[in-house]
């Protein structure tokens, strides 16, 4: 299979997909004024392919910040888009769809990948969305766009999330996650007073969580939001650890990007050493696959922020790009199988 | 009109599906209600399990003070063993400096056995000297008688000389240097005797001070006999510290023993209290993957109303 990433930093559809020709699937990433206009425009372009969009960034050896970006997997791939909409209520009306298009495309774990876009409740989505795949232990990999709505087939669909399968038809796929944070000392809490609607941890070990996450760290009220990027919380899951950020302060409780549920078991992250952790990422895919078609990425905001602050994300891309085609989404979570996570980066290896 | 009652049919319809699927309502409300009372419990399960986790935590910790407590005790043990093992080279130095100093004083011993021979010696000398200088006395004496009876002959021959006149002059004088002579002799032997007196007091004094000094040298044998005690009871006592040590060592090899059944018994504990921590482990693992679980039931049951509602 191959992998066309093209891209126009001043938002011309027609720029980014120049030489683009026989896509099998495309996944477009577009800015919140050109949205609709992109999609119109792309399924004038590309009628009858499968895609995908969403609002949000996109890169492979740069970054397009406002403009818009395509990336379109052909030769050798088979694929299926489609949604399941009111995703903030039920996802699971639509479940049928996603098994029909597994049935068609005779997925398995092997070969398909689901990636997904989601205009949000990304938790309850990718719960249901998983209730099809583990029946077949279809990977996950996927991202959440901006302003609450996603395109797929050249339609726009407010409260959705998209999803496309793509059958590797020349080789194996598998899904990574890469964790650049580390756990911080011997904290270890269980949440309670949660709201997981507003995605509130209310308390850690029975104290409210503002002020267990300041008097460990140390840090003002102001300082808490800018402190996540360093040290944010990790939901235990047996051996995998999901990142939660911190997006506010709410009173005495603290307001996350991501839902967090009574009885789950946190600990506090530090960051690690990114750049090592970043290349050893890339050393087990070289292990994995030496040999590699396309990897697709989805990054999440914070790390291209924490990247650029530390003047790293060009490197970054820089060595991404050594595994071959490399280009990705800068989402505002990621999906990585049925987990959503935030600050982490999740993949795609084509092989 | 035709509308009305479809509407009213409608209607019926609607409200004999809500009341057909109340009850599956009711079921989801009673589940989520399940579900939330479930979770509370598992927040309180995962709550203690971390509380048991922490104070083993704590146990394992004063398990490992206490087995380091008792490796220090054997660490000690075997220090106490060390030094007592010095009792064994300090008793050899002992030996071996009492050997020395014995050969010392055999050689002491020995120097003034051979003084003491010597001493005899010279009291025979000396008694060789006495009767020499006796039987010269009496030589001496001898010399004098003649001297005397040479004295008589010349007053003698003096007086004859004299009776013989001018005839006699001659041999009167030779008689005067005979007397004259025979004076001289006794002088001499007089001065001869003087000296002998001088030489046999001499030779009493010299005869005494050999008597003391023998005497002081016998009891200079009997310490060094006594010395040869005294080096036995310090040979025997530092044998005592080599008996000490071997007490030592034995009481040190048995608390050692006990020490190690000891410490063989806590590791076999540790290795208990490691299975326990790892079961408390993998229960918290589990712990957190229910939560997961918990969060896709929560998720799944939440759209169930919506969806009957609609």
């Amino acid at each position: 299979m191959k992998q066309f990433f093209g891209m126009s930093q001043r938002g011309d559809l027609r720029e980014a997909v120049r030489g683009l020709n026989n896509p099998q699937l495309i996944m477009l990433m577009s800015n919140s004024s050109q949205f609709e206009k992109h999609v119109r425009e792309l399924e004038e372009l590309y009628p009858q392919v499968p895609s995908i969009g969403c609002i949000g960034m996109c890169y492979d050896t740069n970054v397009a910040e406002n403009g818009v970006g395509i990336v379109a997997f052909l030769d050798g791939v088979k694929a299926a888009a489609n949604v399941l909409e009111q995703v903030s209520v039920m996802p699971i009306k639509y479940i049928r769809r996603l098994e029909d298009d597994l049935q068609a495309l005779g997925a398995s774990r092997e070969d398909t990948i689901c990636i997904d876009f989601c205009a949000g409740n990304d938790a309850c989505v990718l719960t249901t969305i998983h209730t099809a795949l583990r029946r077949r232990e279809i990977s996950l990999v996927g991202g959440t766009g901006d302003a609450g709505k996603v395109s797929a087939n050249g339609k726009i669909y407010p409260d959705s999330v998209a999803y496309a399968l793509v059958k590797n038809q020349g080789g194996r796929i598998k899904a990574y996650k890469e964790n650049i944070y580390q756990k911080m000392g011997n904290y270890q809490f269980i949440a309670s007073n949660t709201d997981k609607a507003r995605y509130i941890m209310g308390a850690l070990n029975g104290k409210p969580a503002k002020q267990v996450y300041q008097d460990i760290l140390h840090v003002t009220e102001k300082q808490i939001l800018t402190q996540t990027f360093k040290n944010p919380f990790g939901k235990i899951n047996g051996d995998e650890t999901c990142i939660i950020s911190i997006k506010d302060v709410q009173g005495s409780a603290l307001a996350c990007f991501r839902q967090v549920n009574d009885s789950d078991v946190l600990v506090l992250l530090e960051l690690a050493d990114y750049k090592k952790v970043v290349k050893e990422t890339i050393q087990k895919i070289h292990k994995d696959f030496p040999k590699r078609s396309a990897v697709f990425s989805v990054n999440c905001l914070f790390r291209y922020k924490l990247f650029s602050e530390n003047g790293y994300m060009q490197e970054y891309l820089k060595e991404m790009s050594t595994l071959g085609p490399h280009a990705g989404l800068v989402g505002y979570g990621e999906h990585y199988n049925n987990q959503f996570v935030n600050q982490s980066m999740t993949c795609v290896v084509f092989e | 009109m035709l509308f009305r009652k479809e509407h009213k049919q409608t209607d019926k319809k609607r409200e004999r599906q809500e009341k057909d699927l109340y009850p599956v309502l009711y079921v989801t409300d009673s589940l989520k209600h399940y579900h939330t009372d479930l979770v509370q419990k598992e927040v309180a399960s995962l709550w203690e399990l971390s509380l048991v986790g922490s104070s083993f935590n704590s146990v394992l910790g004063e398990a490992e003070q206490f087995q380091q407590k008792l490796e220090d005790l054997g660490a000690n043990f075997f220090s106490v063993h060390e030094v007592s093992e010095q009792f064994v080279t300090v008793r050899d130095d002992i030996s071996h400096s009492v050997e020395q100093a014995q050969d010392e004083v055999e050689t002491l011993k020995n120097s003034s056995l051979e003084v003491e021979s010597h001493f005899s010696e010279m009291g025979t000398t000396f008694a060789e000297l006495r009767d020499s200088v006796e039987q010269i006395k009496q030589r001496m004496s001898r010399i004098v008688s003649i001297a005397d009876q040479t004295n008589i002959l010349a007053i003698n021959a003096s007086i004859e000389a004299a009776r013989a006149g001018e005839k006699g002059k001659g041999f009167a004088v030779v008689a005067t240097e005979v007397k004259k002579l025979a004076d001289e002799i006794k002088d001499l032997a007089a001065e001869v005797d003087s000296g002998l007196k001088d030489v046999e007091q001499g030779a009493n004094n010299l005869s005494d001070k050999i008597d003391t000094s023998k005497e002081a040298l016998g009891q200079s044998l009997d310490k060094v006999q006594e010395t040869y005690e005294m080096f036995d009871k310090i040979s025997q006592a530092a044998e005592g510290a080599t008996l000490v040590h071997s007490q030592i060592s034995e009481v040190i090899g048995s608390s050692r023993s006990a020490l190690e059944t000891l410490c063989g018994f806590f590791d076999k504990i540790k290795e208990q209290y490691q299975e326990v921590v790892k079961h408390i482990g993998r229960a918290s693992r589990l712990g957190t993957t229910k939560s997961a679980m918990f969060e896709d039931i929560d998720n799944l049951l939440s759209q169930i109303s919506p969806i009957i509602k609609e």
